[in-house]
C-alpha cells in the first residue's frame, strides 16, 4: 500500500498537483456561482455574498448583526421619514476615481426608480429599499433619503445595497455591469469564470471599511477565490484535502469528520431562518386551537434537534429567533407530552385521533418523517408527502385564496433579525408567507402599529406582545432556528460566521 | 455520402427543432411555479413592485404571445434574456458549453479506449475467468450511481492520497497567460505550449471524466463483446482462419471492423445522453458545464435558458446520429446513406 501511495504521490508531483505554497490565496468552497456581478440586478443571497467583497455599502453589518456606517461616516434620523447620511471623504473606487455623494445617489436611484436600470428595466431589488420617496444631495458630503411613510427597517436593510461608480455604469451600461464589477470594496475583480469561480484580488488603496469594526485597512489576504462546489460532500472533501480554506453549508452529519481532521474545524452561528409547521387554520381540523396545541405537545423538538440536526438548532416558542430584536424571552413552551396531546384531541371531539398529511420539500424529508412518527404516536396519524418547493409555495402561500392541505413543514428567513420582515409576511392576514391562513385583526393592527413606531423600546415591546399572542393562538407550531454551519481551515484566522450568511473576507487572514 | 444527402439531413432538423420548441415551451409554461415568487423568496415586496418585476422579464404577457415572440426571436438566434443572469441566454449557454463538451469527449475517449479492447478480449476468451470478471465489472459500472462513485473517488484521490483536485477546471495561478483559442483547456494549454498548465487541466478532468465514462465503458464493452462473438462465428472469419491468416490480424483487422458498427451507434447515442448525464457529475465535481446550469435553471423556472438549452441538446442529438451514420459508411462500404 505504501508503495502504491508513493507511486501515486510521485505521479501527482509529475502532474503538477503537489501542494504549492500560496499562503495569500484564500479559497472559499461555495455552494453556487453568482448570477451577475451587478449589485442592483439580482435577488439572490449567494450572489450578494460574493458581490459584497467587491463593493461596499452605505451601511454594513458586523458579524454580531450590528449596523455600522461604511461608505457613510455617520447617519442620523431627522424625522420619522427623513434620514441623513454623511459620506466619508477620501474613498476611491478600484479605478482610482473618488467615490462621491453623487455616486451614492446614483446607486440608490438606480435601485428605487422605475426604469432605473436603463432600457426600461427596473431593479429587482427595489422592494428592499422600502417606501422611498426621494433621494437628494444636500451638500457635497450629505445625502438625504425621504420615505413616503415611516419604515424603521431602513438602516437594517441598507447593507443590502452596494455603491457603484456612476461614471463606470454610464461607460459600460447595464449589460456590462453584469460581468465587469468595479466597486470601492476590499477586493477588485480579477476574473469571473462562469460556473467555476470568482477570482478577486486585494485592492491596495482600500480605505479600510467600517470604522466601527476593529482592524480596518486593506484586506489581509492577497487573493480570494470563490470556488463553486455545489455538492456538499465534495465541499467537505475539498476542505479536508486543503484545496479550499472555508466552506459554507456544511451538512450536520459531516461535523465530526471535519472536527476530527487535523487541518479543519467547524464553526457555527445561529442562522436567521425560523422553521415551523404551518397548520391549515382554514381547514376543519386545525381551526380548533386545541388541535393545534395537541400537535405542539406531540413533538419532541429536543429529540429531533439532537438526532437529526446533530444539536445544531435552537428551539423557539414564537416566530422570532432568540437573537432577533423584539424577541419575547418569556414565552411558555409547549412541552413534549403525548398524553396531553391525546387529551386535547379528545376534548376537541377527536377521541380516536385524526389523520393528516404533512407536506414538505425533499431536503426536509428526514425531519418530516421524524415529526410524522411523533405525531402518529400521539394519535395524529400523519403521512409525509414530499413535493417540490415551488409547487408547495403555490399550494400553501395562497395570499387569501382557498387552501388545501393539513400541515406544511417550512421556514421563513429574517436576514435583518428585525421582526418586521418575518412577522408580517407569515402572520398578517393574507400576506405572502401566511401559509397557515391565519387571520387575527388584533394582531394585524399591532403589527401595523409596530411597523411605523419610531420609539425603539416601545416597538420592541409591541413585538414581544405580538409573540405572546401567537404563542397562545398557535397558528403555527414553532420549531427551531438552525445554525449555519461552516467548515474552516485551521490556517484561517480573524473570520467568524455571520448570522445573515454573508462571508466578508476583508479581515480574514491565512497563515 | 453526397452533398444533397447532407443538405437533406440538415433540412430534417427544421421540423425536429420546431417540434422541440413547441414541446419545451408548453412544458415549461405549464409547469407550476412562478419565477417571480422564487426570485423574491422570503423578502419584502409590494404588489406593485412584484408586478413591475413581472413586466421587466415579460411574464405579464399571455402565453400564446410569449410563444410567438420566442419563436420569432429564436429564428434569428435570439433566445432572450436569462431571468436571473440578466444577460442574453445565448451568451450564458455558450460560456458553459466548452467545459461540458470537453468533459464529454474525454469521458467518451476513456470509455472507447477501455471498452473496445476489453470487449474483444471478453469475446475471444468467452466464459473464461476474464470474461466473467468483465461481465461483473460491466454490471457494476452500469449500476453504480455516478454521484456516489464520484464522491468515493474524491475521498480516495483528493482527500486520502491528496493527489488530485476536487473541483474546477484549472488552477487560477497556473492558467495565467493562456490564450483561449478553442476554450477546450486541454487543447489551449498545448497550443500555448504550456505543459504545466496542461498537466493541471488533465488532473482536474480525470476524476469527472472517469466517473462520467464508467457506465458508458460498461455498456460499450458489453456491446462490443456481443457483436464480436457474432462476427467470430461468421463464414468469412472461418475462411480467413482457413487461409492461415494470423489470429491477431483476423481479430483486429477483419472481425473488429464489422463488430464495431453497433458499438459506434451505441456510442453516438450514449454521447448524447452523456451530455445530459453531465449534470450530476458537474455538480459533484464543481465542473462549470452546461448540465448543472440547465438543472439549476429548471428549478428556478428560468424559462428562456431552459428552452434554448433543450433546443441545443436536440441539435446535438440529431448531429450525433448523423455522425454515426457517416461512420457506418466508413466502417462498412456496403452501407449507404
Amino acid at each position: 500500500m505504501k508503495a502504491i501511495h508513493r507511486t501515486l504521490v510521485a505521479s501527482a508531483i509529475a502532474f503538477g498537483m503537489a501542494p504549492s505554497v500560496q499562503a495569500q490565496e484564500l479559497i472559499v468552497g461555495f455552494t453556487r456561482d453568482a448570477d451577475t456581478l451587478d449589485p442592483a440586478n439580482h435577488r439572490n443571497r449567494e450572489t450578494e455574498t460574493i458581490i459584497r467583497n467587491i463593493y461596499d455599502g452605505v451601511l454594513t453589518r458586523s458579524s454580531d448583526m450590528q449596523i455600522h456606517p461604511e461608505v457613510a461616516e455617520s447617519f442620523t434620523q431627522v424625522s420619522a421619514t427623513v434620514y441623513d447620511f454623511t459620506i466619508r471623504p477620501g474613498i476611491t473606487f478600484h479605478d482610482g476615481s473618488a467615490l462621491t455623494v453623487e455616486d451614492v445617489k446614483f446607486t440608490l436611484d438606480r435601485v428605487v426608480l422605475e426604469g432605473g436600470m436603463g432600457g426600461g428595466q427596473s431593479s429587482p431589488r427595489a422592494s428592499l429599499m422600502g417606501p422611498v420617496e426621494s433621494i437628494e444631495i444636500l451638500d457635497e458630503s450629505t445625502l438625504r433619503i425621504t420615505l413616503s411613510e415611516p419604515w424603521p427597517l431602513l438602516p437594517a436593510m441598507l447593507p443590502h445595497q452596494q455603491i457603484v461608480s456612476q461614471a463606470h455604469v454610464e461607460a459600460i451600461g447595464a449589460d456590462g455591469m453584469a460581468t465587469q464589477a468595479m466597486g470601492a470594496g476590499p477586493f477588485r475583480l480579477a476574473e469571473w469564470r462562469r460556473g467555476d469561480s470568482v477570482i478577486l484580488e486585494r485592492f491596495d488603496a482600500y480605505y479600510g471599511g467600517a470604522t466601527g469594526i476593529p482592524e480596518a485597512g486593506p484586506a489581509c489576504v492577497e487573493r480570494v477565490i470563490f470556488q463553486v462546489i455545489p455538492e456538499s460532500a465534495s465541499r467537505v472533501a475539498a476542505l479536508l484535502s486543503g484545496d479550499v480554506h472555508l466552506i459554507n453549508e456544511l451538512p450536520p452529519h459531516s461535523m465530526n469528520q471535519v472536527n476530527n481532521s487535523p487541518n479543519a474545524q467547524v464553526m457555527t452561528v445561529n442562522g436567521t431562518r425560523s422553521f415551523f409547521l404551518a397548520l391549515n387554520n382554514e381547514g376543519e381540523i386545525f381551526n380548533d386551537v386545541r388541535v393545534r396545541q395537541a400537535v405542539a405537545h406531540a413533538i419532541d423538538r429536543d429529540l429531533i434537534i439532537d438526532r437529526i440536526l446533530s444539536g445544531t438548532a435552537t428551539p423557539i416558542d414564537g416566530i422570532l429567533s432568540p437573537d432577533a430584536f423584539g424577541k419575547n424571552h418569556d414565552l411558555p413552551a409547549y412541552d413534549y407530552n403525548p398524553e396531553r396531546a391525546r387529551a386535547l384531541l379528545a376534548e376537541a371531539g377527536y377521541p380516536d385521533g385524526i389523520t393528516v398529511t404533512l407536506d414538505t420539500e425533499g431536503a426536509l424529508r428526514d425531519t418530516a418523517e421524524a415529526i410524522a412518527s411523533l405525531l402518529t404516536n400521539a394519535g395524529i396519524t400523519t403521512r409525509v408527502q414530499v413535493g417540490e418547493s415551488t409547487l408547495l409555495t403555490q399550494k400553501w402561500r395562497t395570499q387569501g385564496g382557498p387552501k388545501e392541505g393539513d400541515i406544511y413543514l417550512t421556514s421563513w428567513g429574517n436576514s435583518t433579525l428585525d421582526p418586521f420582515d418575518i412577522f408580517v409576511p407569515t402572520h398578517r392576514t393574507n400576506d405572502r408567507g401566511n401559509a397557515a391562513g391565519y387571520s387575527n385583526p388584533e394582531l394585524d393592527a399591532l403589527l401595523d402599529e409596530a411597523a411605523v413606531e419610531l420609539d425603539r423600546a416601545r416597538r420592541g415591546e409591541m413585538y414581544q406582545q405580538a409573540e405572546a399572542m401567537v404563542n397562545a393562538d398557535l397558528p403555527y407550531v414553532y420549531l427551531w432556528v438552525p445554525q449555519d454551519i461552516y467548515g474552516v481551515s485551521t490556517r484561517l484566522s480573524n473570520w467568524s460566521p455571520s448570522p445573515d450568511s454573508r462571508i466578508n473576507l476583508h479581515r480574514a487572514c491565512l497563515d | 455520402m453526397t452533398l444533397t444527402r447532407l443538405l437533406e439531413r440538415l433540412l430534417q432538423l427544421i421540423p425536429v427543432l420546431l417540434g422541440v420548441s413547441v414541446i419545451v415551451f408548453v412544458m415549461m409554461a405549464l409547469t407550476p411555479g412562478d419565477p417571480i415568487q422564487i426570485m423574491i423568496g422570503d423578502q419584502i415586496v409590494t404588489a406593485e413592485q412584484e408586478a413591475q418585476m413581472r413586466r421587466d422579464i415579460g411574464l405579464d404577457r399571455p402565453m400564446v404571445e410569449r410563444f410567438f415572440v420566442f419563436l420569432g426571436n429564436a429564428i434569428q438566434f435570439d433566445f432572450g434574456q436569462s431571468f436571473y443572469h440578466r444577460r442574453p441566454v445565448a451568451d450564458v449557454i455558450l460560456e458553459r458549453l466548452p467545459a461540458t463538451i470537453e468533459l464529454t469527449i474525454v469521458a467518451m475517449l476513456i470509455a472507447l479506449v477501455t471498452a473496445i479492447p476489453l470487449g474483444v478480449l471478453a469475446a475471444v476468451r468467452k466464459n473464461s475467468i476474464f470474461d466473467r470478471i468483465a461481465t461483473v465489472g460491466g454490471l457494476l459500472g452500469v449500476s453504480l450511481p455516478g454521484f456516489w462513485f464520484g464522491i468515493l473517488l474524491l475521498m480516495l484521490f483528493a482527500v486520502h492520497l491528496n493527489i488530485l483536485p476536487v473541483a474546477g477546471r484549472i488552477n487560477y495561478g497556473i492558467s495565467q497567460g493562456i490564450t483561449p483559442y478553442t476554450h477546450f483547456l486541454l487543447i489551449d494549454t498545448l497550443l500555448n505550449g504550456r505543459l504545466d498548465a496542461f498537466r493541471n487541466a488533465l488532473a482536474h478532468i480525470i476524476l469527472p471524466a472517469v466517473t462520467l465514462g464508467l457506465p458508458m465503458t460498461a455498456i460499450l464493452m458489453r456491446v462490443t463483446r456481443t457483436a464480436m462473438l457474432e462476427v467470430l462465428r461468421t463464414d468469412y472469419v472461418t475462411f480467413a482462419q482457413a487461409k492461415g491468416l494470423s489470429r491477431q490480424r483476423i481479430l483486429w483487422r477483419h472481425a473488429l471492423k464489422n463488430a464495431l458498427i453497433p458499438t459506434v451507434s451505441v456510442a453516438a447515442i450514449e454521447t448524447g445522453s452523456l451530455l445530459g448525464g453531465n449534470m450530476i457529475i458537474e455538480t459533484v465535481f464543481g465542473w462549470p458545464g452546461l448540465g448543472r446550469l440547465v438543472v439549476e435553471s429548471i428549478f428556478v423556472r428560468n424559462y428562456p435558458l431552459v428552452q434554448a438549452a433543450v433546443l441545443l441538446y436536440a441539435v446535438i442529438y440529431v448531429m450525433l446520429n448523423f455522425f454515426a451514420d457517416i461512420l457506418y459508411t466508413i466502417l462498412n462500404p456496403r452501407v449507404k446513406l
